[in-house]
């Protein structure tokens, strides 16, 4: 049953009441402009607006504790990578012919001597784990927070094809199948005696590798089988269908649409105009 | 003659890719109002024929097919499957694939969204709906949260939203539990006896089948091997066992009996009947009880598996065990029944490890399971997945075997010998470069017990080894199991399916509520009837007429448990009178 709740927050609020589509304009403004903005600062402060956004609207901290976990060794590597090696990259930012160290391995290290992480660097592989992260976290506070009957319907409004906002909702129908599915699978191995525990990362990694075996062979098995009842409740993708839920924009829903359109707008004038939110600009 | 709503006219169908037809000149008519049942062992053709009523087959799948289908009137190759699915509404095997919303009222939806029925009307048919099939009240739950049965009654509700002509039932039981199973059958039978509905019905359920249907097709080898009424299909015991299916065991009871010389002019194939023919022949015939010593074998030495106050609660507070205590000695064939929900997967996941008590001790050769790992104890303790092939990972048969010795570090000698030992005694040396899915299902449980087999495990744990599978499946891997308890091993079966058992297990194991209802050899388990239907568990046939027998005839007879032994205690001669 836990990841039945994947999907839903519990708690009814002003955002859970809203409509799908002010948070699909939402989900891509905020991810066109984490993508394009460069600014460590900029990136710390929209990725913590999202976390407290999260919080307050019921995504639970486990699962936001669990992204962060989970993205933890990629963060580290981002930083070590535009520290130590994104040098041309963030000259040519900053426009410096010279970055600043914020230390140095001494030269007689093996393999790592004379390395130097700098300080733009560093800066910068700070707003590429802050841009990763509110990309990573605009999902659940769009998706988690929206009743999936509301939010195909708010998709079709949107005109996205029906097959596609179908496809979606049996995506997540069917994540807590496969999920208890893979953990069968793996019980299942465990079961027949495979000594997981006095293995080393790699044959670990190898043996969970197989559970794609009989998962990819259910999986198959099932989809079949769904494709048939599928045809049995005269699904044919057809967009013209009726729908149990409606989707009605209310002016709250507007004004946040409008929000966001000017709020896009509003960055990117600033950054092309200003440099607000380019690397080395003025914030 | 009431009017008839389905008609196949000499219908014969293959699969695009199957070399063999699937139906062969199939010839029928179902009349509306009636419960016509579809019976055959797997692969007779059940689900392609219940299939052709809606015109997925073949349109949906291709295939050369010849004759004609009408339903309500329409040629199921003249109309699309979207207008078939507005007169046929079907319901499947398996509730998990078939229900794709992710509430109960979108689900209901589903098919009135797509047939373009007005958002007013499906508001007023989703009550409706859900209250023949006893439903109210879980609109806005995630079908995730009902239970298997319910499940089902929601894939009924669906499909009756739609108000169809027909409703058709794959094997709409046969991954149920019996209070599932019992649920199901009850609104199947309510919609066609209070409200007329037309249902088509394939299961293996022999006795339900039996006292339920109006007329029986009975299919083999996509041929329509015979159709009637029950009473006549049922009572052809012959020819059903030739067909790999099982008949009720009350037919069977009486079958014998008349073969006996029993007067019995026509054999009962329902409970009911079956009792009303029992006080006829015990009138007229003599009842000895058999000579055979049925003490139950006692097993000595010191507990190979024992729990003491075994107390476990989940992390969410649900309290899954309370304080069960029991030993298994080695070489006892055990069986574990109970309803889902009563403990048995929270009990068998604590031999296996894979759960730590909460209290109490769980040991394995006196070793208590906390200082074992999974797999120190998955050495002494096999165990075989409801699906085998959840636990096929391999290329060929020989590696299958092989892979956990590898991975446990033997040398590359003992796994050879090892490996070969395991084949030949699941004979499947010949086997040893195929792929293990090429396998039939049956082989691929003999590929993952040769597995097992090689780890040279003491204890060999069955889960549900019988759900999904039709009678020739279920014996088939109850009699490995047999096979394996004769090589000394200690089994422990858990299953639904009482009826199954009798020739195997020794002793039973009753679980309800997380408490261990009782712990005895099967014979006084089996007759404990008021226990176990207490916890919707229903004692074969053969039984409940062993304990008429003893009501009409006032002396006590030994606790029987097949149809053989009761038919054992009758002796009669052809004149109908006592010899």
């Amino acid at each position: 049953m836990s990841m039945l709740k994947f999907q839903t927050v519990e708690r009814d609020s002003f955002f859970t009441r809203l409509d799908f589509r002010p948070k699909l304009v939402m989900m891509a403004v905020i991810t066109i402009v984490a993508f394009v903005w460069e600014s460590p600062l900029l990136q710390v402060a929209m990725a913590s607006l999202l976390i407290v956004a999260a919080l307050v609207v019921g995504v639970k901290f486990s699962y936001i504790r669990l992204v962060i976990t989970v993205m933890i060794p990629f963060y580290i590597l981002l930083l070590l990578t535009h520290g130590f090696f994104n040098i041309d990259q963030v000259k040519a930012l900053t426009g410096k012919s010279e970055l600043t160290p914020m230390f140095v391995f001494p030269e007689n290290w093996w393999l790592i001597g004379g390395g130097m992480m700098s300080w733009e660097g560093f800066l910068y592989g700070i707003n590429a784990i802050f841009k990763t992260l509110s990309l990573v976290l605009v999902i659940p506070l769009g998706v988690f927070t929206t009743d999936v009957d509301t939010m195909i319907v708010g998709m079709v409004r949107a005109r996205i094809p029906y097959k596609i906002a179908f496809i979606f909702s049996a995506t997540l129908r069917f994540f807590p199948v496969l999920f208890q599915e893979i953990g069968m699978i793996i019980e299942a191995q465990r079961l027949r005696g495979l000594a997981m525990e006095k293995m080393n990362p790699i044959q670990r990694v190898r043996v969970y590798a197989k559970v794609a075996v009989p998962l990819i062979l259910g999986a198959m098995v099932k989809s079949q089988q769904l494709e048939v009842v599928l045809q049995s409740k005269a699904f044919s993708g057809s967009p013209v269908r009726t729908y149990l839920h409606e989707s009605e924009m209310r002016t709250v829903d507007y004004l946040l649409m409008l929000f966001f359109v000017l709020f896009f707008i509003a960055a990117t004038v600033l950054y092309f105009v200003f440099r607000i939110g380019a690397f080395g600009g003025p914030i | 003659m009431s009017e008839i709503i389905a008609a196949l006219d000499k219908v014969s169908y293959k699969y695009p890719r199957s070399s063999d037809f699937v139906l062969k000149n199939i010839d029928l008519t179902i009349r509306k109002g009636e419960f016509f049942g579809v019976i055959g062992p797997t692969g007779a053709g059940k689900t392609t024929l219940c299939l052709t009523l809606n015109g997925i087959v073949p349109q949906f799948y291709g295939g050369r097919f010849f004759g004609h289908v009408h339903v309500a009137g329409l040629d199921t190759l003249d109309h699309p499957i979207s207008l078939m699915a507005s007169h046929v509404g079907a319901v499947f095997d398996d509730p998990e694939t078939q229900l794709i919303a992710t509430s109960v009222e979108n689900e209901i939806a589903f098919a009135l969204e797509n047939l373009l029925v007005s958002r007013e009307e499906i508001m007023a048919r989703i009550p409706r709906a859900l209250a023949a099939v006893r439903l109210e009240g879980t609109e806005k739950k995630h079908p995730a949260e009902l239970s298997g049965g319910q499940k089902q009654r929601l894939a009924i509700a669906a499909a009756l939203a739609v108000q169809p002509d027909l409703l058709v039932l794959d094997e709409p039981t046969s991954q149920l539990d019996p209070v599932g199973a019992q649920e199901v059958f009850a609104t199947v039978r309510e919609l066609n006896k209070e409200l007329g509905m037309t249902i088509v019905m394939a299961s293996h359920a022999a006795e339900e089948m039996a006292e339920y249907s109006d007329r029986v097709a009975l299919l083999s080898h996509g041929e329509l091997a015979a159709l009637g009424g029950p009473d006549e299909i049922y009572s052809q015991i012959e020819r059903l066992l030739q067909n790999d299916l099982r008949p009720p065991e009350v037919a069977s009871t009486f079958y014998l009996i008349q073969k006996k010389g029993g007067p019995i002019p026509k054999i009962p194939v329902w409970m009911g009947e079956g009792v009303e023919t029992l006080k006829k022949v015990q009138k007229t015939c003599e009842i000895t009880p058999p000579r055979e010593n049925w003490t139950a074998r006692t097993y000595g030495g010191e507990p190979l598996l024992s729990l003491k106050d075994l107390k476990h609660v989940y992390p969410d507070g649900t309290e899954a065990l309370h304080g069960v205590s029991l030993e298994i000695r080695e070489g006892e064939y055990v069986l574990i029944i109970g309803q889902n929900g009563a403990g048995k997967s929270t009990l068998v996941k604590h031999f296996l490890n894979l759960l730590k008590p909460t209290s109490g001790s769980v040991k394995v050769g006196g070793v208590e399971t906390s200082q074992m790992t999974v797999s120190d104890l998955a050495r002494r303790i096999g165990y075989v997945a409801q699906n085998p092939d959840n636990q096929i990972f391999n290329a060929t048969v020989g590696e299958e075997v092989a892979f956990a010795l590898k991975g446990l570090g033997y040398a590359a000698e003992e796994v050879e010998s090892r490996t070969a030992e395991s084949l030949a005694a699941m004979g499947l040396s010949e086997a040893r470069e195929m792929h293990p899915l090429s396998l039939p299902k049956g082989d691929r449980a003999r590929v993952v017990i040769a597995a097992i087999l090689a780890m040279k495990p003491e204890i060999i744990i069955f889960d549900e080894p019988t759900t999904g599978q039709d009678y020739r499946g279920a014996k088939y891997i109850l009699e490995i199991s047999r096979q394996l308890h004769q090589m000394g091993k200690t089994v422990i079966v858990i299953t639904h399916h009482l009826y199954l058992m009798p020739e195997y297990a020794e002793r039973v194991l009753v679980m309800g509520k997380g408490t261990l209802l009782m712990d005895a050899p099967i014979r006084e388990a089996y007759h404990a009837v008021k226990l176990l239907q207490s916890t919707f568990l229903m004692p074969p046939q053969a039984v409940l007429l062993t304990q008429e027998l003893e009501k009409l005839k006032g002396q006590p007879l030994p606790k029987l448990l097949t149809p053989d032994e009761l038919a054992g205690c009758f002796r009669c001669n052809h004149s109908g009178r006592i010899p």
